[in-house]
Order: C-alpha cells, then structure tokens, then sequence
C-alpha cells in the first residue's frame, strides 16, 4: 500500500519537471521581453529591471534559480505588480486568489459526486424510467452546452429578472453570493457523474456474480450494498480525476462570470499584462494540483479494486 | 465481362457498401437528421448573412442605441447602435471558421501521431505517449493563455494555441485502434509483400480508422467552438469591432438590462452545440450498429 503510493508519486516527479521544463523554456525563448510593451523605459531602468527578473542571466542558469525557487515553493515575482511576490497574489491572507477558486471546486465536488452517484444509481436501478431519460437527455445537455452560456443565462434569469440571488460578486463568501457559481458548476458535472454511474451499475447489476447473489435469493438491498456498490464505482472514481481539473478550469470561467475575485481573475490580468511570471505559476500550479489529484484518485481507486492492491 | 452481366439486367443483388449502409442508419435517426440540417443552414446564415445585409456589422448609429428586437434590427441592437443580428452572424462566421480550421489541425496532428506511436509501437510509442501523458497534465486554459500571452493576441495564434493542446485525445484513440489494426492480416500481409511502412500506415491504418476519426471530428468542433467562446470571454482572440459568439455573449453578461444581448448569441451557440452533439450521437450509432 505505502509503497504503492511511493512508487505513483516517484512517477509524478519526472512529469512535473517535464511540464515545469516546458513551460519555462516556451517562455524564455519567445522573442521579445515582458517589458516591450511598457512605455519607453530608460535603458538604465530597463536593465535594473532585468536585473531583478535575472533576465541578465545565461538561460541556465535563470531555469536553474527558478527550480531553486519552487522546491522552497516560491513562485517568483509578478512582472506587473512590481515587487509583488506571486505567492501573495495567488495566496492572499484574507479571502481571494486560489481559496476562492477552490472554495467554488470544493463545494461544487461536494454536491456534486454524491449527487451524481445517487442520481445515477437511481436511473442505472429503473432503467428506461422517465427519470432515467431525464438523466441520459441532460447529460447530453450539460455536456454540450458549457457554463460560459448557462452561467450568463442564470444570471439573467435568476439575479436579474427574478432578483432573487445578486448577480455577481464573493460577498464574504455567504450562501446568498456561493450558491450561484456553484449551482452552475454543480449543473455541469453532475450529469457526468451521474451518466457514468448510472452505466456502470447497469453493467454490474447484469454480472455473472450479482446473478448468483440474486439466486441464492439475497434480498436486493444487502445485494446492492454489500457487493454491487463497489464496482459500481470504480468506472466513477476515474472520471473524477480529468474532472477536478475540469472543475478547476471551469470554476475560472465560471469565476469571470459572477465577477468572482479567484484565479479567474488573475489569469486574465496576467493575460493583458503579459505577466509572464504570474502565467507561468498558474500553469505550474494548475499542473501540480491535477497531477496530485490524479494520485489522489489512484489510490482511491486502489482501495476500491482488491485486484490491484498485490 | 462485368460489363456483360450488367447488360443482361440480371437481378443480382448488389454487394452493399460499408458506407451506404452506414448513410442509411444516419438517414433513419431523425434527430441527426435534422441537427444536420440545422447546422448546414446556420453555416449558410453565417456566409450570407453579413454578405446581404445592407446594414454592416461594425456600422455604430448613436440614434438607435440599445434598441429591443425589432423589425428593421431582428436581435435589436448593442450599446454603440450596432445591429446584433448582423453580428451574430459575423460571429457565428468567426467562430465556425475558427473552429473547423482547429478541428482540422486537430485532426491530422492527432491522426498521425497517434498511428504511428501505434504502428511503430515499441520504445517510440512509449516516448510519444509519454509525451502526450505530461501534456495532459497541463490544465489546457491556462496553457492555451499562456501561448496567447506569449506569441500575442490575434486570431490566428489563438487557434494555433487552441489546436496545439487539443490532439491529445485524438492521438490516444487512433493509437488504440491502429494497435487493433496492426495485427490484422492484411497488414501482415502487406508487410510480407515488401510495402513501406509510410505506405502501409497511410494506404491501410488511416482509412481504416476513419470510423473512430468522424465520429471523433464530430465531437471536436463544439469542443473548439467552446474553447475559442471561452477564450474570448477572457478578452483573448477576437478583438473588437470583428465579433464572436464568446465575445457577444461576454457583452451580453455585461449589459444584463438588456436581456437580447446575451439570449441571442447564446441561444444560436446552445443549438449549434446540440446540434453538433446530436450529430456526434448517430454518427456513433450509425458506424458501429450494437
């Protein structure tokens, strides 16, 4: 078991190098530097401040001090908030930056993967039930058509026609601003879950060993719990490791439409501001947390299926 | 001799092809049918709309601003007196030229990577898909800005960024399947006979993955069509005054009050992508009938 965990996370430390190493470089060999745009900078102030980036540096050595960097998990300095290190801005003390992002993941996960499991076992358990065409047709739906048009179409209908929540903003991060944004996210990957689910226990409840276990006249319910459950979910846990960084990635657009204060925002800042310091931390850091979640999901997934556990 | 039976009028029932039968069990599903078709006509809409129309998507008129639906300006019109369902159009042209021309690049990168990391097989398989696993480690919007970012801000570099990060899943599954067709006899017969690799991999792999690859083309243009909308609604891509689906319905999340800004051009996306999927759907019933 330990050193199950061991050897997965030994095999994730050349993949993130990797994604560091080409993240890195893609940046540093792009022509131009981040601080053409500015207006006409003295050339003494231009090399102090490529001095303070160490854009004066042999590449290497540049890749080098920037690995130095994030092993003691600093991710440098922004290019557009002078002096700002990025940890700050990507970590605020107070609410913003990633906690607000992963506020809106986590909550969203956390109605989202029972819900869609319960939903789905139900339509799997009552197939071709009206319920169960609901569950097939809004998969398509919500597979189709993304939060960036269900999002703005929610606001207008139920912040500003109905005024019932506010249209936008974290507020102090209440139930009244939260329920939004995650209801929208909720609506998008809980079909999934839900589609996914709902096909695996169809499959499991045809098995050969369900069969026995209906034969020797178990009732349903010691059935389904005691050893439809499991496998039912093995299919489930490995969509939801593409899914966080799907959630993760869509609570960002979901963050620009509700005006929210999270990564969003400090993605499309460093966008406009060609702050490569700062795109390149998110990129990185978005990278790391998929590949850790996909461990995360690894082992759960060890835990579910005894074959893999020798 | 052929010519001859021919003549006699035989009554020789005529050897079906693959893909007749296949056009006749799309033909049966009524739903693909007529996403099909809506997608045709929006595409048409799209060309000929801006074409026709004597009013011109970036033509501002101050006394007709934030007009509601109306009969001379059908979507009413934005905050510079801009008539939307022009610009729809216009945008919905963007967004579908966008969108096909990365499906494409999307298609033929993934198609060749993925048959020959398949064919080759061996170490070179490992190394290209290894490749492909570290690539998809990177969560692809903050990948894609980052491109954007770096190579600036104009149509063209934002489907090339889009493209770039999106032949991933063509390359795994053309990869799987050219693994199944390798072993088929016809290749190894191929082989025996002294064809080249290069030939074998574009005479017999390829069209034989064609099923996997249309279905798959089906499903890969709403996903650009998402992903350039998305780009957009962070201020990436299209710039004004040329328009996108994205951005219009970015503009229309910011001027709520008037509510046609934003149901127009989301409602024509949210068709265009069900459409699309529904077409995905009977394209992946009528090539592989269970």
């Amino acid at each position: 078991m330990l050193k199950f965990i061991l050897k997965r996370i030994l095999v994730s430390i050349p993949t993130m190098l990797a994604i560091i190493t080409l993240v890195f470089f893609l940046v540093h060999m792009t022509p131009g530097n981040p601080f053409d745009g500015e207006r006409a900078l003295s050339p003494e102030a231009l090399a102090a401040l490529m001095h303070q980036y160490r854009l004066d540096l042999p590449l290497w050595q540049q890749y080098l001090m920037y690995l130095d960097d994030l092993i003691h998990g600093s991710f440098g300095i922004s290019m557009k908030y002078l002096g700002q290190p990025i940890n700050q801005l990507l970590f605020p003390d107070n609410m913003g930056g990633f906690w607000v992002t992963l506020q809106l993941s986590v909550y969203t996960m956390m109605v989202a993967v029972p819900l869609g499991i319960l939903v789905g076992c139900y339509a799997g358990l009552h197939k071709n039930s009206i319920f169960d065409k609901i569950v097939v047709a809004s998969n398509i739906f919500f597979t189709a058509v993304p939060t960036m048009v269900t999002g703005p179409l929610a606001v207008l209908l139920f912040a500003v026609t109905l005024q019932i929540f506010p249209a936008g903003g974290w507020g102090d991060g209440d139930f009244m601003h939260v329920f939004m944004p995650v209801a929208i996210l909720t609506l998008a990957y809980t079909p999934t879950i839900a589609f996914v689910t709902r096909g695996s226990i169809i499959d499991v409840l045809n098995s050969n060993y369900i069969r026995t276990a209906r034969a020797k006249g178990l009732p349903t319910r010691k059935i389904l719990f005691k050893h439809a459950i499991r496998p039912t979910l093995l299919p489930v846990v490995s969509v939801l490791g593409p899914m966080f960084a799907g959630i993760l990635v869509g609570a960002v657009v979901t963050e620009q439409i509700f005006t929210l204060p999270g990564l969003g925002i400090l993605t499309t800042n460093a966008a406009t501001n060609r702050d490569y310091n700062m795109i390149m931390a998110i990129t990185i850091f978005g990278s790391s947390l998929t590949i850790i979640f996909n461990i995360i999901v690894d082992i759960c997934y060890m835990l579910l299926d005894p074959k893999i556990k020798q | 001799m052929l010519a001859k039976t021919k003549d006699l009028n035989l009554d020789i029932p005529k050897a079906k092809g693959f893909w007749s039968n296949v056009f006749k069990r799309f033909a049966k599903n009524k739903l693909a049918l007529l996403s099909l078709s809506i997608i045709v006509i929006l595409t048409l809409m799209c060309i000929f709309v801006p074409m026709l129309s004597s009013i011109s998507y970036d033509k501002t008129n101050w006394s007709e601003i934030l007009q509601t639906p109306n009969a001379k300006h059908l979507f009413g019109t934005d905050n510079l007196g801009r008539d939307l369902f022009v610009r729809a159009f216009i945008g919905g042209r963007i967004t579908f030229a966008i969108a096909f021309a990365a499906a494409l690049v999307v298609l033929l990168i993934g198609i060749f990577y993925g048959a020959i990391a398949g064919y080759v097989g061996g170490k070179v398989d490992t190394i290209m898909m290894r490749i492909v696993d570290i690539l998809y480690g990177i969560p692809f919007l903050f990948f894609c800005i980052l491109l954007i970012t770096l190579f600036g801000n104009s149509v063209a570099l934002s489907f090339v960024a889009i493209a770039a990060i999106s032949w991933l899943d063509m390359a795994r599954i053309v990869r799987g399947q050219t693994l199944g067709i390798k072993h088929k006899e016809y290749v190894e017969a191929a082989l025996v006979s002294g064809v080249s690799n290069l030939k074998i991999i574009t005479r017999h792999v390829i069209p034989n993955l064609l099923g996997v690859v249309i279905v798959y083309a089906a499903l890969t243009v709403p996903n650009m069509i998402v992903l350039s909308a998305v780009l957009s609604f962070f201020g990436l891509g299209v710039t004004e005054p040329m328009t996108s689906w994205g951005l219009l319905i970015a503009d229309g999340a910011q001027n709520m009050e008037s509510w046609w800004l934003l149901l127009f051009p989301a409602g024509l996306m949210t068709i265009t992508l069900l459409s699309f999927a529904f077409v995905a759907n009977g394209l992946r019933d009528a090539l592989d009938p269970r």
